[in-house]
């Protein structure tokens, strides 16, 4: 999948162009898109047992999670350190609105991105006049505070002991417990298919052309009539539709929410996702997802030193490949192709 | 009476923790300009090793220090590996983030395997209890309120009165003059990150003096030592230990009037506000440096 899509180049200045001589064209990029999710879609035909498929199913989740962060954090340039909150908010949105105010789940899904956009509108006020680190701190907070509200309304969210029993997607009479998670599957892959478009599109349109100026160049792209207030809460509000969905998706899919998805230990694995796969490309984010998540299970017999082994790994490439695994594979097939072209 | 004397007591007591913590990580952002998220690890670090050397039959006088002399390595060695290498890159302030927090999960599931899950607890600083005032406190916790403004005091006289801290505050107010002058700026690098790193491993132990400890103990103290840096302005030294306790007297009265769970809802709101207001932090000068 990762050769036929090639993602557009990490250099700032080519970047901030929409039209730059080395950019992907987009029809490229649609055969790729295409070709890419296609093999995925023939996943289940190769894996037929129920654990391959529930870990693809978090693979994804977790990459619609990551690529989204890509947007505000990469593109953006916005430390956005509460983006797992808005994930957490899909998670207890959905489970809220199915349990307590019983909405249809598939309403509910739509309606916590709905939610998750409000609230990153809300976080992005603070933020306006913030910078680096500042916006680090403010967004980490918000997130602490959510996850505060949610464990002292026990009465409603359960609290530290979470939500059980939250109701599940159906998709008309089909069982989704007995057909070996093949459903779910193919529901989790469609979300990211339409949040990777989604993000695509909005990164090579124009206001994703501004929100990159405003990062590499804030006074310039001002003073060219780029509005920092109303870019900013548009980054902030793009990234956090999917994310709630993708927090609903995985309340639904898992039937319970607990708080542990506003803890540190799932902010660094995604963090670690969207700077391992190289920021600003979206399909970084992605193909380091399902790297991360394959290779975790892998050394699920290490046990204790699986999470060890993990750290040094993310340690290594950051250290050796600052544009993380997509700078990686683009330096192994510019020297492959070097050599190929050489004989000739 | 009682009602003060106890938001009195709790107020210094935890402000002194959160000072320790705190003005390690305004160190470090002072000198190299980044996030140390491997802080509160360090806190835990220096409370294991402290707890292995009395293990091992050495007195608490011994261990402590020599437990405090350890981190100081870890903390270099830690500066050395994972924030030396990036210096220079454009997206420096992100990827330390990312290499701090895989550095501090190492430390982390290293001290999981190698003194396991089990609580454990050191020796208190001065055994036995006293009432003050009509509230019952440990002489661990009164030895802690004293001694922690000393040691702050004299890093504060290092900053402001040796060679060596006025080289540091140089480094950290303009580093291409620091080179000019001759100075060592990744050796001083090193120095930031080992005195903050002893500082936190001194809190590790004062902490595990009262609280059973386990391989996690840093990471509530690290995101309370963020809130105090965030809340007292990241660019001195002084603005944090103010904030550190201001914020122990606001987390004492809050938890006495509105309960142990919303103390944490209410200080995050507060923060929020106060960056709203003051970014720059209410204490802090508007320029970066040191003390």
């Amino acid at each position: 999948m990762t050769d036929t899509t090639s993602p557009m180049t990490l250099s700032h200045a080519e970047a901030a162009t929409p039209i730059a001589p080395g950019r992907t064209p987009w029809k490229h990029e649609a055969i790729g898109f295409v070709l890419g999710f296609a093999l995925l879609a023939l996943l289940p035909l190769i894996f037929g047992d129920t654990y391959a498929r529930h870990i693809l199913i978090m693979a994804f989740i977790y990459a619609i999670v990551a690529s989204n962060w890509d947007l505000s954090l990469g593109y953006g340039g916005v430390f956005n350190f509460g983006h797992l909150a808005l994930f957490g908010i899909g998670v207890y949105a959905y489970s809220l609105l199915t349990k307590l105010a019983a909405f249809d789940p598939w309403v509910a899904l739509f309606a916590s991105g709905v939610i998750a956009t409000l609230a990153a509108i809300l976080v992005t006020i603070p933020i306006l006049r913030l910078k680096g680190i500042y916006i680090i701190l403010v967004t980490f907070g918000f997130a602490q505070l959510v996850m505060q509200v949610i464990i002292s309304q026990s009465a409603i969210t359960g609290g530290t002991q979470g939500l059980v029993r939250i109701p599940g997607l159906y998709v008309f009479d089909h069982n989704m417990v007995r057909d070996g998670k093949s459903a779910y599957f193919y529901i989790a892959l469609a979300l990211l298919v339409a949040s990777t478009l989604f993000l695509r599109v909005f990164v090579r349109s124009r206001a994703g052309a501004s929100i990159v100026a405003l990062r590499d160049n804030e006074e310039y792209a001002i003073s060219r009539g780029v509005s920092i207030v109303r870019q900013r809460m548009l980054t902030l509000a793009a990234s956090a539709f999917f994310t709630g969905i993708a927090g609903a998706f995985y309340a639904a899919y898992q039937r319970n929410a607990s708080i542990d998805v506003f803890g540190m230990s799932l902010a660094t694995i995604i963090l670690s996702m969207v700077l391992l796969g190289g920021t600003s490309t979206i399909y970084g984010a992605i193909i380091a997802s399902f790297v991360l998540t394959i290779f975790a299970e892998w050394m699920a017999d290490f046990g204790a030193w699986r999470p060890m082994i993990t750290a040094v790994l993310i340690i290594g490439v950051m250290l050796a490949y600052p544009s993380g695994l997509v700078g990686m594979i683009k330096a192994s097939w510019g020297a492959l192709a070097g050599r190929l072209k050489r004989p000739a | 009476m009682s009602a003060l004397a106890e938001i009195l007591f709790g107020g210094l007591f935890q402000g002194s923790l959160y000072a320790m913590m705190a003005v390690g990580l305004a160190l470090v952002w002072t000198t190299i300009g980044v996030f140390n998220f491997s802080h509160g690890v360090f806190m835990m670090l220096g409370a294991y090793i402290a707890w292995q050397l009395v293990e091992l039959g050495l007195p608490a006088a011994v261990a402590f220090p020599v437990a405090v002399v350890v981190m100081a390595g870890v903390g270099w060695i830690l500066q050395a590996s994972v924030v030396r290498p990036l210096i220079g890159r454009p997206n420096i302030v992100l990827v330390v983030v990312i290499t701090t927090l895989a550095a501090g999960s190492l430390i982390e599931n290293g001290a999981l395997t190698i003194w396991g899950p089990r609580s454990k607890q050191i020796p208190a600083l001065i055994a036995g209890n006293t009432t003050i005032g009509g509230v019952g406190v440990s002489l661990h916790q009164i030895a802690i309120i004293v001694i922690t403004p000393l040691i702050l005091a004299a890093l504060w006289m290092f900053l402001n009165r040796t060679r060596l801290g006025l080289a540091l505050r140089a480094v950290a107010q303009n580093e291409d003059a620091s080179h000019l002058v001759g100075l060592n700026v990744t050796a001083l690098y090193g120095l930031a990150f080992a005195i903050a790193a002893s500082l936190a491993g001194l809190a590790g132990i004062f902490m595990g003096g009262y609280r059973f400890m386990s391989p996690v103990m840093g990471s509530d103290p690290l995101l309370k030592a963020l809130i105090v840096v965030v809340f007292g302005g990241i660019s001195s030294i002084s603005g944090p230990i103010f904030a550190a306790y201001l914020i122990g007297f606001f987390e004492a009265a809050c938890s006495y009037y509105f309960g142990l769970y919303w103390t944490p809802a209410l200080l995050f709101g507060v923060l929020i506000l106060t960056l709203m207001v003051r970014p720059e932090g209410i204490f802090a000068s508007r320029s970066r440096g040191l003390a």
